[in-house]
C-alpha cells in the first residue's frame, strides 16, 4: 500500500524505504545547494516533482564557452543515491564529450558513480570538462576531439561561435 | 557505619524537627534494637550520624538552590553534562562545587563560610540565568552549544543519506556511513567504499561502530530520536516518542476512529451488540485494514437478535459509547448525538413499521459498507502520503 501511494511519483519499482530515502536525500541536497551553491552553477526542481531538476552552468572564464548559459536536465532515479542521476544538456554545445542530443559522457555519471557523490559534485565535474575536454577516452564526437587535439585554436573558435549562437 | 547511611540520608539535617538522627532526638526503639544486634551502642551511632550528615547536607542545599534557580529544575547530572559541554562557563561552576565541599567539611556554623556560600550561590544564579535561555530553546541548543556544532554535524553525517549517521558502520578504509546505507550501497553499487572506492571486504556483515554511535547519540539526541521515530513509523510500530510520531499517530487514530464510528453505526443498525472481545477483535481487524470483512462475518445473527435486544440496547450502547469515546479521546460530540438520533429513529421505525423495516436493511448495510470502504481508501491515502 505504501508503494501504491507513492508509485505515481516517478518511482516505478522500489521499496518504500528506498523511495522515501531518495526523496529525503534529494531534499537535503536542495537545501545544501541553496545554502552554498557551487561557483557558476545553479540547480533546483523543475516543478512539483522532486525527481526532475533543471540546472544551469555558466561557461567558465578563459574558455571558449565563456558568457554562455548552459541548461541541463537532471532526472533522479528512484533509488537515487545508489544509481547515478541522468544529466542531459538542453543547450547545444560544441564539445567532444557532449553529443548532439545533449548526452554527455562523464565517468562519474556511469560506472564510476558513487552514492557519496552529490549533484553539486556532478555540476562541478561538468564544469571541469568545459575547461578541460577529455578527447582521449572514447569521446562521443570524435571529430571535435580530433580537432581539439590537432588545431586547438580552430576548435576554440568554433566553440565560441556555437556559444554565441546557442548559449546566449 | 554504612548500614546507618541509608537511614539518615533522606532526612533534612537543616530541620532538626524532622531529623531523626539529631543529638536531641532519641533513636527509635526498633532501630536501636537492630543496632544493638549489630553490636553498636548509641554513642557510635550518634557519631556516625554526625559524620554522615555532611553528605546529605550538601546535596540538599544543592537541590534547594537549583529549586530557586529554575522553575523546572533539571537533574543534576544533566546540568553537569551540559556544563561540561559548555566549557568556559563550567569552569567556575566546578570550582565552586569544590569550595562548597570544603566548607561543608570544616563546619557549617562558620559565618565566613556561609557568606562565601552565599556568594557562590549568587554566582551560580548568574550562571543559571545564562543557561536557562539556552535550555528553553531546545532547537538552538544543538546548534549553538558548541561553536563547532555545525562542523561536527557535517563530519558525523553519512555521505549517502546526508543525515547524521544512524548506527554508523566503519569501513576498513576508515569511512563511516549508516549501517543501512552502507549495506544498500554494497548491494547496489558493488563492494567498494562510496568515499574512496577501496574494496570493502565484506559489505554484508556491517558492524556498528559503537564508540561513534554513542558519541552521535550524546551529541545529537534529537536527530537520533527523530530517525528512530521515523524508522519505527516505517516499521509500523507507532511508538509515541517524538511530537512528530505523535502527530502521525493522532492522524492515524483519527482516521481509524472514523472507521470505528461507521462500523459502530452499522452494527447498531443491525442490532449486533458485540462483546468487549468481539469489539476489540473487530477493531484490530480494522486496524489491519480489513474492517469491512470483519464485520461481515456476523450478519444474520444480528438481524435475529434485533427485536429481542431492543429493550436492553440503549443502556449497553451508552456504555459502549463512553468506551469508544474514551478510546478515541477526541471524537466530537456531534457525531455521537447524530448516532443517538439515528438510533432513535430506527427504533421508531421498527416499532411502527415492524416487518416492513427488514427489506431496507440490505440497502442500509450496503451503504454503510461503501462508506467504510471510502474511509479505508482515505486512510490508505493518508498513510501513503506520510510515509
Amino acid at each position: 500500500m505504501i508503494s501504491g501511494g507513492r508509485g505515481g511519483k516517478s518511482a516505478p519499482s522500489a521499496s518504500s524505504w528506498a523511495v522515501s530515502a531518495s526523496g529525503k536525500r534529494i531534499q537535503r541536497e536542495m537545501a545544501e545547494l541553496n545554502l552554498d551553491p557551487p561557483p557558476d552553477c545553479s540547480a533546483g526542481p523543475k516543478g512539483d516533482n522532486l525527481y526532475h531538476w533543471v540546472a544551469t552552468i555558466l561557461g567558465p572564464q578563459g574558455t571558449p564557452y565563456e558568457g554562455g548559459i548552459y541548461f541541463l536536465d537532471i532526472t533522479f532515479p528512484s533509488d537515487y543515491p545508489f544509481k547515478p542521476p541522468k544529466v542531459v544538456f538542453k543547450t547545444r554545445i560544441f564539445h567532444c564529450n557532449v553529443d548532439t542530443a545533449g548526452v554527455l559522457s562523464l565517468d562519474i555519471l556511469k560506472d564510476s558513480w558513487s552514492p557519496a557523490l552529490t549533484i553539486t559534485k556532478v555540476l562541478l565535474a561538468i564544469r571541469a570538462i568545459f575547461t578541460n575536454p577529455d578527447p582521449s577516452d572514447s569521446p562521443l564526437i570524435p571529430g571535435i576531439a580530433r580537432l581539439y587535439l590537432a588545431d586547438r585554436a580552430k576548435h576554440d573558435e568554433l566553440a565560441a561561435e556555437w556559444t554565441r549562437r546557442f548559449a546566449k | 557505619m554504612p548500614s546507618v547511611e541509608p537511614r539518615s540520608s533522606p532526612k533534612d539535617p537543616e530541620n532538626p524537627d524532622e531529623n531523626g538522627q539529631n543529638v536531641d532526638v532519641v533513636f527509635s526503639p526498633r532501630f536501636k534494637s537492630v543496632a544493638a544486634m549489630a553490636g553498636w551502642d548509641e554513642e557510635t551511632l550518634l557519631i556516625a550520624s554526625l559524620v554522615v550528615e555532611d553528605t546529605p547536607d550538601r546535596e540538599s542545599k544543592y537541590k534547594k538552590r537549583s529549586d530557586i534557580q529554575f522553575k523546572t529544575p533539571p537533574t543534576n547530572s544533566r546540568r553537569k553534562r551540559r556544563a561540561q559541554r559548555r566549557s568556559p562557563i563550567s569552569i567556575p561552576a566546578s570550582v565552586l562545587d569544590l569550595d562548597e565541599e570544603e566548607t561543608a567539611r570544616k563546619g557549617t556554623e562558620n559565618e565566613k563560610n556561609k557568606s562565601e556560600i552565599k556568594a557562590s550561590v549568587n554566582d551560580e544564579k548568574k550562571i543559571g540565568a545564562k543557561e536557562s535561555p539556552e535550555q528553553n530553546t531546545r532547537v538552538s541548543r544543538s546548534s549553538s552549544a558548541l561553536p563547532c556544532m555545525d562542523k561536527l554535524k557535517e563530519e558525523l553525517s553519512c555521505a549517502i543519506c546526508l543525515e547524521i549517521c544512524f548506527e554508523p558502520s566503519t569501513t576498513p578504509c576508515g569511512h563511516s556511513f549508516c549501517k543501512k546505507c552502507l549495506r544498500s550501497a554494497a548491494d547496489k553499487c558493488g563492494k567498494r567504499c562510496p568515499k574512496c572506492r577501496q574494496l570493502i571486504s565484506n559489505g554484508r556483515s556491517c558492524t556498528v561502530n559503537t564508540v561513534l554511535w554513542n558519541t552521535i547519540q550524546l551529541l545529537f539526541p534529537q536527530e537520533v530520536e527523530a530517525r528512530k521515530a521515523a524508522g519505527a513509523l516505517n516499521g509500523r510500530e507507532t511508538v509515541c516518542q517524538s511530537p512528530e510520531t505523535a502527530f502521525y499517530d493522532n492522524l492515524n487514530r483519527s482516521t481509524r476512529a472514523s472507521g470505528v464510528s461507521i462500523r459502530d453505526t452499522n452494527a447498531r443498525r443491525r442490532g449486533i451488540i458485540l462483546s468487549q472481545d468481539e469489539d476489540d477483535a473487530a477493531s484490530s481487524a480494522l486496524r489491519s485494514q480489513r474492517g469491512v470483512e470483519g464485520q461481515n462475518q456476523t450478519p444474520e445473527r444480528g438481524v435475529h437478535r434485533n427485536v429481542r435486544n431492543l429493550s436492553t440496547r440503549p443502556s449497553r450502547v451508552s456504555s459502549r459509547d463512553t468506551r469508544v469515546t474514551r478510546r478515541r479521546g477526541m471524537l466530537s460530540q456531534d457525531e455521537d448525538a447524530a448516532l443517538a438520533l439515528r438510533l432513535q429513529r430506527e427504533e421508531f421505525l421498527e416499532v411502527f413499521s415492524g416487518a416492513d423495516a427488514q427489506p431496507s436493511r440490505p440497502l442500509y448495510s450496503a451503504r454503510a459498507n461503501l462508506r467504510a470502504m471510502a474511509s479505508r481508501a482515505v486512510n490508505l491515502r493518508i498513510i501513503g502520503r506520510h510515509l
